[in-house]
């Protein structure tokens, strides 16, 4: 395994029951994904991308193959071990707003510290990370007193304030104008510099693809390692 | 329009489901009150009647009328008389029991025809009533002719037995009126063909035997013709008219109509009128009673229908709001709701109104509180009132159904959103409800412990529960609950910042969510509240009532079975011959060994001021009873509970056992008149023998050392309480003085004085065997207590029965609905943040951690109003039961009142709410378990 590689996954495989047979949502993926990288997930809807994504944060098991997560095969772990991982090492937004509707933005944040079981610096680094999603006047403002982008930004805020190791996004653009969409992103990018975090984020918007240091394309469940390098080469040649 | 209701129906099956449970039982809690009162007062009403027969041997429901007709007069006022006599049953539409017509000329001499000198006719009159031949058994001589006369043409007539002691006449008398002739002037001749005697039993003699006592009785028809045949009265008649009807067949529905009636005709009618009366007043206070105690149990029926609907809008919030986006109008989604409710009514009703039958039923057959040992038949019927109770439930209803679906066919999607930015406060908090309500409560509270007297003389003079002091408790309860609703979120965020920082994320969060969403659950919360705390009170009122009406005639009657017997004395014979002393006779008391349903039994000398005896103390003469006892049996045949004296009953006992002049005295001896323990105490006993003309007055010394001072004495009252003329509530102290009956029977020895029989029964004895044994041995009873039967009595009182009837059923239809209504509120609460549950798992909260969190949200809510319900439920019980006791006691409460609760009730109570508490709990881990994070989260994408 590379040095400072987060991320492992080989051969995984997803096959899920349906009425009458099964269907296969992943076929044989194979990646990885270094500490500090912004890794994109792109895809068609049904191309596979929540899936995976399910898969690398351990909130699902892939009905074949290896997923490492610091060189350790989550695969292993036992269900309280990946809870565990997930509230330690892992943050998450969500495409939907996911906010708490009884807890303000100042508690939604503090909720993953406490989760994380962080006791000391809570207040500090809650306000630091709002600042950071440029909401720091309004630690006390409920998720119904706010905005779709501004919900979205404090989950931001929430999937960063207990310094996970990687920060998983599904969609987190699909709701926002496109403005707040390249803003997140920029959020996104500045983050994996400042705090040494891996985010890996699904998208479907072609102007976001830019930004990340690894483009990921799925269809049809099948990684297409070509376009992939090739498309990072002709953007960057336009 | 119908499609889209069925199917929206269909989507919420649940939601659905409980809205018809509402539905059903609000109709049928509503339509069973008066369902049972209907029965219940007819039972009412004949059981006045019958114990009136039975007490005055009298048929109660009796109307007469009495006429004369003068001679001269025209005959048409007499006809016309009878006439409407004749139409009296159908008048009154009551079943005739007997309809009695006697005719008597009142101007009638006569003279005996035979040569016997010893035959007095005297005064004796000719006279005829209607059907005489079915009621009387001849005894000698024969039954008139059909056409009533002889073949000499002599008028046949029949005497009774009364008449021939009286005159001496026999069969075969000729008798000639002196006075009046026929058409062509030959005086009437008579001939007595019989000698009769009133069969037994028969209500037939209401209309007066004694009168037939000095009149020779004639057929009918020939008196008809010979006396009322023409237009104009030939002579002086007196007419008699008797209408009996069967009270068995009476309903209370026609008391009313019958008291007016029986008023317009001016009937003679004591007996009945007084006895409807009576009725009609008892009637009123009962069913005001009922109606007070029935009020919250159908307001939280209503509440509970209210939240249901109200939960219902809310699912469908974002529906209605899409359909009215879309461009349907208010009146639309108003009609589609309607529909529904019509929907959900009809079937309530279907279903409701027989239920209603099965409630009334178990309501009848309540015992005691959630008893129902009452094995009678309650005569069901669906009349008047109970349409009116039926139309006003189903209006309320739809009302109740329709209302979160006027005021959410305004909203559109926009509004919507806006309106879910949260409340500050509740519109209750706002205007103070709560405070206003416990004023009231504790203002009623404060004026009825501290007016005790003028809540005493409203009880004597109407005796229905006071609806203010019973809606004084219920606002009490309800304020408190309200109180506490207010206080609880304080109370939350008080443990919130204790340990803020350590909180574990789930108690975090649950805490949050109680402090920001607390608001939601107020109304679940009230109603636990309002279920438990009222179904405590309620139990409480229930089962104090009825236990101390209960322990008071327990008391009062003294022993299981009390038998004074007949005793025949010799004063007539005393009167006449100066060396006989006069006395009783003593009735063969060995006989009692062959009761055996008797345990033990005693004698005892009683005599208080209701019978005959009087007694003079020299100093002070008040109302006294006066016993005595043979001290080691009276113990085996009464009993006494150890509260009501300052030592054991039997210490008491033994003190007289130990002192062969020694006296027990009623503690105001002492306090009233000065006297201490040790002290002689004199007194003169005044007693008769014979009764009437014969009556003779004797006296007795009596003279005892005072050896203790009871409070309370099996059979002893120990004050009577009663309205002045002017209004006034006095309390009248009585007197006790109990001896030993030796020393009793000592200074009667030459004038035995009659003694009664206090009787213990056998543990699985029936006091129906003891009445077989009086009757089998023919004894005759002048006093006669049946404790059993007396609590039997007590127990089936319409006021008690239902009392505890509506009591119990509004606590089960209480306990039914809060199980219903709190899993309703609690699993769509769960539903509807499955979303948020999904977030949290996937931040890695264990499943443990979601119960913990969930759990406690549950003790926030659920078992914090519990707790707090019964914390009422007790307060109040201490504060307002007593009183409302007082409504039912009144004026005949001997004992001291005593709360009386039943742990069972409470238990009972728990289980239920255990067992909504342990489904919830299984709803929960089912969802949980369930629970596909990445399907939940998905719930989101809309």
């Amino acid at each position: 395994m590379k040095e400072n590689e987060v991320i492992r996954v080989s051969h995984v495989n997803r096959i899920f029951p349906v009425a009458g047979g099964t269907f296969q949502a992943l076929t044989d993926i194979s990646l990885e994904i270094p500490s500090g990288a912004l890794a994109i997930l792109k895809g068609r809807s049904g191309s596979g991308k929540t899936t995976l994504l399910n898969i690398l944060g351990a909130l699902d098991k892939p009905s074949s193959g290896k997923v490492y997560i610091d060189g350790k095969d989550i695969g292993e772990l036992s269900e309280r071990a990946r809870e565990d991982l997930r509230r330690t090492q892992m943050g998450f937004v969500f495409q939907a707003v996911s906010l708490i509707p009884t807890m303000n933005a100042f508690q939604n944040v503090e909720f993953s510290m406490r989760m994380a079981g962080i006791r000391e610096g809570r207040k500090e680094r809650v306000e630091e990370c709002l600042k950071m999603v440029g909401l720091g006047g309004r630690l006390r403002h409920m998720p119904s007193e706010m905005s779709g982008g501004e919900q979205q930004r404090v989950a931001i805020a929430r999937a960063l304030a207990h310094k996970p190791r990687i920060i998983f996004a599904d969609e987190p653009t699909a709701e926002l104008d496109s403005a707040m969409g390249a803003e997140v992103v920029r959020l996104f990018k500045e983050m994996c510099g400042r705090e040494q975090v891996t985010i890996v984020m699904t998208t479907h918007d072609v102007g976001l693809m830019d930004a990340g240091d690894i483009i990921i394309e799925l269809e049809n469940g099948h990684r297409i390692m070509e376009a992939q390098e090739e498309g990072q080469v002709e953007r960057e040649d336009g | 329009m119908l499609g889209v209701m069925f199917q929206k129906l269909w989507a919420k099956k649940w939601m659905f489901s409980c809205l018809l449970l509402g539905s059903v039982l609000l109709i049928a809690t509503a339509i069973s009150f008066p369902m049972y009162e209907i029965a219940a007062f007819d039972r009412m009403l004949r059981d006045e009647f019958r114990s009136s027969e039975i007490n005055t041997g009298v048929w109660p429901a009796k109307l007469s009328a009495v006429d004369t007709s003068m001679k001269g007069t025209e005959g048409e006022n007499l006809r016309r008389y009878e006439e409407k006599f004749a139409a009296i049953a159908q008048r009154l539409g009551v079943e005739t029991k007997e309809q009695i017509y006697f005719y008597r000329l009142t101007q009638w001499t006569l003279k005996a025809l035979g040569k016997r000198n010893d035959v007095w006719p005297g005064v004796l009159r000719l006279g005829t009533a209607s059907n005489l031949e079915e009621h009387v058994d001849i005894l000698a001589g024969e039954m008139y002719s059909e056409d009533g006369l002889a073949e000499d043409g002599a008028i046949e007539v029949l005497i009774n037995q009364k008449c021939m002691v009286r005159t001496n006449m026999l069969v075969g008398e000729m008798l000639e009126s002196t006075t009046l002739k026929d058409a062509d002037g030959i005086p009437y001749k008579l001939r007595i063909v019989g000698i009769y005697k009133e069969k037994g039993n028969d209500p037939y003699w209401e209309i007066g035997a004694n009168y037939m006592n000095e009149t020779c009785m004639l057929e009918e028809g020939l008196f008809r013709n010979l006396f009322l045949g023409s237009d104009i009265n030939r002579h002086n008649i007196t007419c008699r008219y008797c209408y009996l009807f069967e009270y068995e067949a009476l309903d209370a529905a026609q008391a009313e109509g019958l008291i007016t009636k029986i008023q317009e005709d001016e009937y003679v009618a004591q007996e009945c009128l007084g006895l409807l009366q009576d009725f009609q007043a008892k009637r009123g206070r009962v069913s005001t009673t009922l109606f007070i105690l029935q009020v919250p149990v159908l307001m939280l029926l209503g509440a509970f229908l209210f939240m249901v609907s109200g939960q219902m809008y809310e699912l469908e919030r974002n529906e209605i709001s899409v359909i009215k986006s879309r461009g349907s109008s208010g009146f639309q989604i108003f009609r589609l709701y309607l529909y529904q409710t019509v929907f959900l009514t009809v079937v309530g009703v279907l279903l409701g109104v027989p239920l209603g039958g099965v409630f009334c039923k178990i309501l009848g057959s309540a015992s005691n509180f959630l008893e129902f040992g009452l094995r009678r038949s309650l005569e069901i019927r669906f009349e008047g009132i109970v349409w009116i109770y039926l139309a006003v439930a189903v209006l309320a209803t739809v009302l109740i159904m329709t209302m979160p679906a006027i005021r959410h066919s305004k909203v559109s999607i926009v509004n919507l959103k806006q309106g879910r930015a949260l409340k500050k406060r509740s519109w209750w908090e706002r205007v103070f409800l709560d405070v206003i309500c416990l004023g009231i409560g504790l203002y009623g509270y404060y004026n009825y412990s501290h007016n005790q007297d003028a809540v005493m003389r409203n009880l004597m003079t109407d005796q229905s529960l006071d609806p203010l002091l019973y809606i004084s408790s219920s606002l009490f309860i309800v304020g408190m609950g309200l109180l506490f609703l207010r206080l609880q979120p304080f109370l939350v965020k008080l443990v919130y910042l204790v340990g803020q920082r350590f909180w574990h994320p789930s108690s975090y969060a649950s805490f949050l969510e109680n402090m920001k969403n607390g608001r939601k659950q107020q109304f679940i919360m009230l109603f636990l509240i309002l279920t438990v705390s009222l179904g405590a009170f309620h139990a409480t009122v229930a089962r104090t009532i009825l236990q101390n009406a209960r322990k008071n005639v327990e008391y009062m009657d003294g022993a299981d079975i009390i038998i004074k017997e007949v005793w025949r004395d010799n004063a007539a014979l005393a009167a006449e011959e100066s060396n006989v002393q006069p006395g009783y006779y003593e009735p063969d008391f060995q006989k009692y060994t062959t009761l055996e349903a008797a345990e033990s039994y005693t004698k005892v000398y009683y005599d208080d001021p209701k019978t005959n005896g009087k007694v003079n103390v020299y100093f002070e003469e008040g109302n006294l009873t006066f016993m005595g006892i043979h001290s080691k049996e009276f113990g085996e045949n009464t009993s006494l509970d150890r509260a009501l004296l300052d030592r054991h009953y039997y210490e008491y006992l033994n003190l007289l056992a130990d002192n062969p002049d020694g006296l027990l005295v009623s503690r105001n001896v002492q306090t009233k008149l000065g006297y201490q323990e040790g002290d002689y105490f004199s007194f003169l006993y005044e007693y008769t023998i014979g009764s009437d003309d014969t009556r003779m007055t004797f006296n007795n010394f009596f003279h005892g050392k005072i050896v203790g001072f009871v409070d309370y004495w099996p059979g002893f009252n120990n004050s009577t309480t009663y309205l002045d003329l002017a209004g006034n509530v006095v309390v009248e102290d009585n007197y006790l003085l109990v001896m030993n009956i030796a020393a009793i029977q000592e200074k009667f020895i030459q004038r035995p004085q009659p003694y009664e029989v206090w009787i213990n029964l056998k543990e699985d004895a029936d006091s129906a065997d003891v009445a077989k044994w009086i009757e089998a041995n023919e004894i005759k009873v002048e006093k006669y207590v049946d404790r059993q039967g007396d609590i039997e009595a007590t127990v089936e009182d319409p006021l008690l029965q239902g009392t505890n009837g509506v009591l119990t059923m509004g606590f089960l239809v209480m306990i039914l609905l809060c199980g219903v209504g709190y899993l309703i509120y609690w699993i769509m609460s769960i539903r509807s943040r499955e979303m948020i549950f999904g977030v949290l798992r996937a931040f890695g909260m264990h499943k443990g951690e979601l119960f913990h969190m969930l759990i406690l949200e549950q003790i926030f809510s659920g078992i914090m109003s519990i707790l707090v319900g019964i914390g009422i439920g007790k307060l109040a019980s201490m504060m307002y039961v007593p009183m409302l006791q007082m409504a039912y006691a009144a004026d005949n409460q001997v004992l001291p009142m005593q709360l009386y609760t039943n742990p069972a009730d409470m238990y009972r109570l728990y289980a239920a709410l255990t067992l909504v508490m342990a489904v919830c709990l299984l709803v929960l881990i089912v969802i949980v378990f369930k629970l596909n994070v990445a399907k939940a989260l998905k719930l989101g994408e809309e």
